[in-house]
């Protein structure tokens, strides 16, 4: 079998023009691909939905991209099994429509699920706020099958879920930036759909109250699927918002349990189902894609004051900037616009110093050029770089996938 | 497979032979020794042949080997020093817990040395506002549970050896257990581990906040069966008790049923917190060594739903109603929590319990899809009865988990022989099945020889290269996992030109 053509439009990738760009049909094309492309020592960059491009420094070198579009079947769903097969291709909402009928899901909600695939979404650990219950994609995959650099089709995991014959590639490959190799198909164990669902909105909350409410229902043995808390009506408070799901009885009990807590506090909380409740969650997600810089942090959970704090004059510095905090798991975003990169890319470097001491980090998921050229987007290099290196030089000998873009310059 | 009940060491099955890593360096065995010694002081290096009588094997006893040494390191900064001691003078390490594995993982190769953790026993910190405590490889699993109970917290891995097995070996085995159903494997509870490379490098991998940047190394490490580093720290993670927890054991006529009502059970949407089943065999073995009043069925169900009250209720009750459905002939709620911790007991003590029925036996760890457990475990007996063996069958049936346990007489001959084929034939069958030949044991010495029949040359090559990015000496641990060791550096396999490829793509650029 030959490779199939490269397009006639290659379009622009991350500021670069790719002389050619692939969309294998196939596990078997992809694999004649990188073959092809390894013969010439041509250097890739994947793009699967393209809602993550902006995520790392542009590569040092691109020749050819190979899009994942046309990769997107079904290799095997068994319901009764919990888990599903997919080419890397397929969206995440139409992997959610596939499933849906079985009552299942993938128990993951990275934003813009109508375009971002399986395939990428593990490439760049992509999350919503359910990770607060269900973990992100390295708790969720339990097999891979990657094309390498070199052409070789090298599968890892398998389709059950306890497993452990062999080292982990699947979760190694995750969040890896395509810079090791092209993930081609992807196992996932499935959680079922719940029955029922309510979410608790509480206004009016400084950092340390969402912290507070946070670590008063944990204690309390509530069980959210979701916590987060997006800017609120008024000033610098926030909005908290804790989702529950499950069976009937056990989400009435704790959301019920939830607003007790709120008034013991004096503070009145809101509960919402159906549309006003996907409202909320979707203007969640907007913020979070909004303006043309987005800033992701994590800290320990116990240091959400500090981090609100330190993220307070980066959020300051852009038009529209809005800060979304994470009690739980330990992780904000911040978005905007950008006005003028000399204002913002202090403020970066300044709550990247504060969260220092707290071993915090923040990468800058997507910046302008004029951002970039004034901040490193990924922060300072990670204590295993040495190691990191020579798992790259591993993999792709070559240098030829996505050359640079990843931390440290991997 | 774990040889039970034998008071010799038993040699190796053929079927399980393990192909041996390149030949062990000729050691000075006085000469590193000395070295060591000068770091870890002389009582902390073993040498005297007697006491090495003790590492020659884990909790798998055949197949024994007699180490040159064993050292037993204090400190991050000591097993650092005794890598580069063994780096230098070219001995493999092996890295040793408790030695409660059960395939061999900590198994010696001719002239290496035997790294143990076991004088590493400290918490070092506990935080509970972040959910973590940072501990020493040597310290046991429960007792880092015991560490954090009295706030609420819990460590969630629970194998059946967790009043006895390691951290280090937990970490080095992805450990799992009844609840890694609902809570996952040691993989989801690691936040971060310093480890050791075999060059003597100190490296911090992971970090106290989520989604450290850079490739997810801990990832790698976790499940690498001693491999890729030392693990001189871990950071787990720690949860709070749920609210609750209701447990039912079911009784039914046979496998069929209770593996529908398993199957009933989890297509209602219900994710148990454990669900565990035994065969009749099984159920005998664990009344005679026990003395609980089961019945004698064909097969039982043990189930553990967790969470907020008013969840686990509702959870326990449907989960019941559909066990019934399913035939259930009997079904027991334990009044407390006293009659609760007897019936897990019950469940927990089959293997050893499976001695008071059998003179020797060997214990299988392989696993299937969900679906397919009662066809499995019919072509199991069928299996069984071919090679006139009894096989007893005790199993995480949430996740498709079996342990079966191949009983035999030892002083039969031919039996162990056969005994050892049977189990072989087990795990064939696993991974025609499209499972796995293990769920929580690990691969170790036992089964890298099966590793090839259930993945491709280029799925073991690509292992091995990420064994090659942190241990490119190859000194660590060597000759487990893989059935066919290389040195790295050899890159078999690379890249060639396929002729249809070169006559198609290469004039486009």
């Amino acid at each position: 079998m030959s490779a199939p053509a490269p397009m006639a439009d290659a379009g622009v990738v991350l500021g670069l023009a790719p002389r050619a760009v692939f969309e294998p049909a196939s596990l078997d094309e992809a694999a004649e691909v990188m073959r092809a492309l390894a013969r010439d020592r041509l250097a890739v960059t994947f793009v699967g939905g393209g809602t993550k491009l902006d995520l790392g420094h542009p590569p040092a070198r691109l020749d050819a991209v190979v899009r994942t579009g046309r990769l997107a079947g079904v290799r095997e769903h068994a319901p009764s099994d919990q888990i599903v097969a997919v080419e890397a291709g397929m969206t995440v909402a139409a992997l959610q429509r596939l499933l849906a009928p079985h009552r299942q899901r993938l128990a993951l909600d990275p934003p813009d699920a109508e375009r971002a695939t399986v395939g990428g979404v593990l490439a760049a650990n992509a999350f919503g706020p359910r990770r607060t219950r269900f973990g992100a994609v390295r708790d969720l995959v339990i097999g891979i099958t990657l094309v390498r650099a070199d052409g070789a089709v090298a599968r890892g995991g398998g389709k059950v879920v306890k497993n452990v014959a062999g080292f982990d590639l699947p979760r190694l490959m995750c969040g890896s930036l395509g810079t090791l190799g092209l993930v081609a198909e992807v196992v996932f164990r499935l959680h079922p759909l719940p029955e029922a669902s309510a979410t608790v909105a509480i206004d009016g909350l400084s950092p340390g109250a969402v912290r507070a409410l946070a670590t008063a229902a944990l204690d309390a043995h509530l069980e959210p699927v979701a916590l987060a808390a997006l800017p609120g009506a008024s000033g610098d408070r926030f909005r908290a918002a804790a989702r529950f799901e499950g069976f009937g009885p056990g989400v009435r009990d704790q959301v019920e349990r939830l607003l007790a807590l709120a008034a013991r506090d004096g503070r009145r909380g809101e509960r919402l189902e159906g549309a006003e409740e996907a409202a909320l969650w979707g203007a969640h997600d907007a913020l979070r894609g909004s303006g043309d810089v987005r800033a992701k942090a994590t800290f320990p959970p116990a240091a959400l004051e500090r981090a609100a704090e330190a993220l307070r004059p980066l959020a300051g510095a852009l038009r529209g900037g809005a800060i979304l905090l994470h009690p739980a798991l330990g992780i904000a975003f911040v978005a905007g616009a950008l006005d003028r990169a000399e204002d913002v890319a202090p403020t970066l470097e300044g709550a990247r110093e504060a969260l220092r001491p707290d071993h915090g980090a923040i990468v800058l998921e997507a910046a302008p050029p004029a951002l970039r050229a004034r901040a490193d987007v990924w922060g300072p290099p990670p204590a295993a770089l040495q190691v990191m290196r020579r798992l790259k030089a591993e993999l792709d000998p070559d240098g030829r996938l996505a050359p640079g873009r990843f931390v440290g310059g991997l | 497979m774990r040889s039970m009940g034998t008071a010799e060491p038993r040699p190796v099955a053929p079927h399980a032979s393990v192909a041996r890593p390149p030949a062990a360096p000729s050691v000075s065995a006085q000469g590193v020794a000395a070295r060591l010694a000068a770091v870890v002081g002389g009582a902390n290096v073993v040498t005297d042949e007697a006491e090495l009588l003790v590492y020659e094997a884990d909790g798998l006893t055949h197949g024994r080997v007699r180490p040159e040494l064993v050292v037993l390191p204090g400190s991050t900064e000591e097993v650092a020093a005794v890598a580069r001691i063994a780096h230098a003078a070219n001995v493999p390490l092996v890295p040793r817990g408790a030695g409660t594995g059960l395939s061999g993982g900590a198994r010696p190769v001719p002239g290496c040395a035997v790294l143990s953790l076991s004088r590493m026993r400290r918490i070092l910190a506990v935080d509970l506002e972040n959910g973590w405590a940072r501990v020493e490889p040597g310290v046991i699993n429960l007792d880092v549970t015991r560490a954090v109970a009295g706030k609420g917290f819990y460590y969630a891995p629970d194998p059946s050896s967790q009043s006895v097995c390691s951290i280090g070996g937990n970490l080095a085995e992805n450990s799992g257990g009844a609840h890694c159903l609902k809570y996952g494997f040691t993989t989801n509870h690691v936040l971060a581990a310093r480890v050791v490379l075999s060059d003597g490098e100190i490296v911090d991998l992971g970090g106290p906040a989520a989604d450290a940047p850079g490739y997810d190394l801990l990832a790698a490490l976790v499940g690498s069966e001693g491999m890729l580093a030392v693990v001189t720290e871990a950071t787990l993670r720690l949860l709070r008790r749920p609210e609750a927890t209701r447990t039912f054991f079911a009784t039914f006529p046979s496998t069929d049923e209770a593996g529908n009502a398993v199957s009933g059970i989890i297509s209602a949407g219900i994710l148990p917190a454990a669900i565990e089943m035994m065969d009749r065999l099984a159920i005998v073995a664990a009344k005679a060594a026990t003395g609980l009043d089961w019945p004698d069925v064909g097969a039982a169900l043990l189930m553990d739903a967790d969470g907020c009250a008013a969840e686990v209720e509702h959870v326990s009750a449907r989960a019941i109603e559909i066990a019934r459905a399913a035939g259930a002939l009997e079904i027991r709620v334990p009044r407390d929590e006293a009659e609760r911790q007897l019936m897990w007991k019950g469940r927990k003590s089959a293997f050893a319990a499976v001695g008071r029925i059998s003179p020797n036996y060997l214990v299988e760890d392989g696993v299937i899809p969900r679906s397919e457990i009662a066809r499995v475990l019919r072509e199991i007996e069928r299996m069984a009865a071919e090679a006139g063996l009894r096989v007893a069958n005790v199993f995480h049936a949430g996740d498709g988990n079996l342990h079966p346990l191949v009983l035999y007489d030892a002083r039969n001959a031919g039996e162990e022989e056969r005994a050892a084929a049977l189990g072989g034939e087990i795990l064939r069958l696993c991974i025609r099945s499209g499972g796995s030949i293990t769920g929580e044991h690990g691969v170790g010495a036992e089964k890298a020889a099966y590793m090839a029949e259930q993945f491709a040359p280029d799925d073991l090559d690509t292992m091995q290269r990420v064994r090659c990015a942190f241990d490119g000496a190859a000194i660590l641990n060597p000759g487990k996992v893989f059935p066919t060791p290389r040195l790295c550096g050899e890159k078999p396999g690379r890249y060639e030109p396929h002729p249809a490829e070169a006559a198609g793509l290469a004039e486009r650029w």
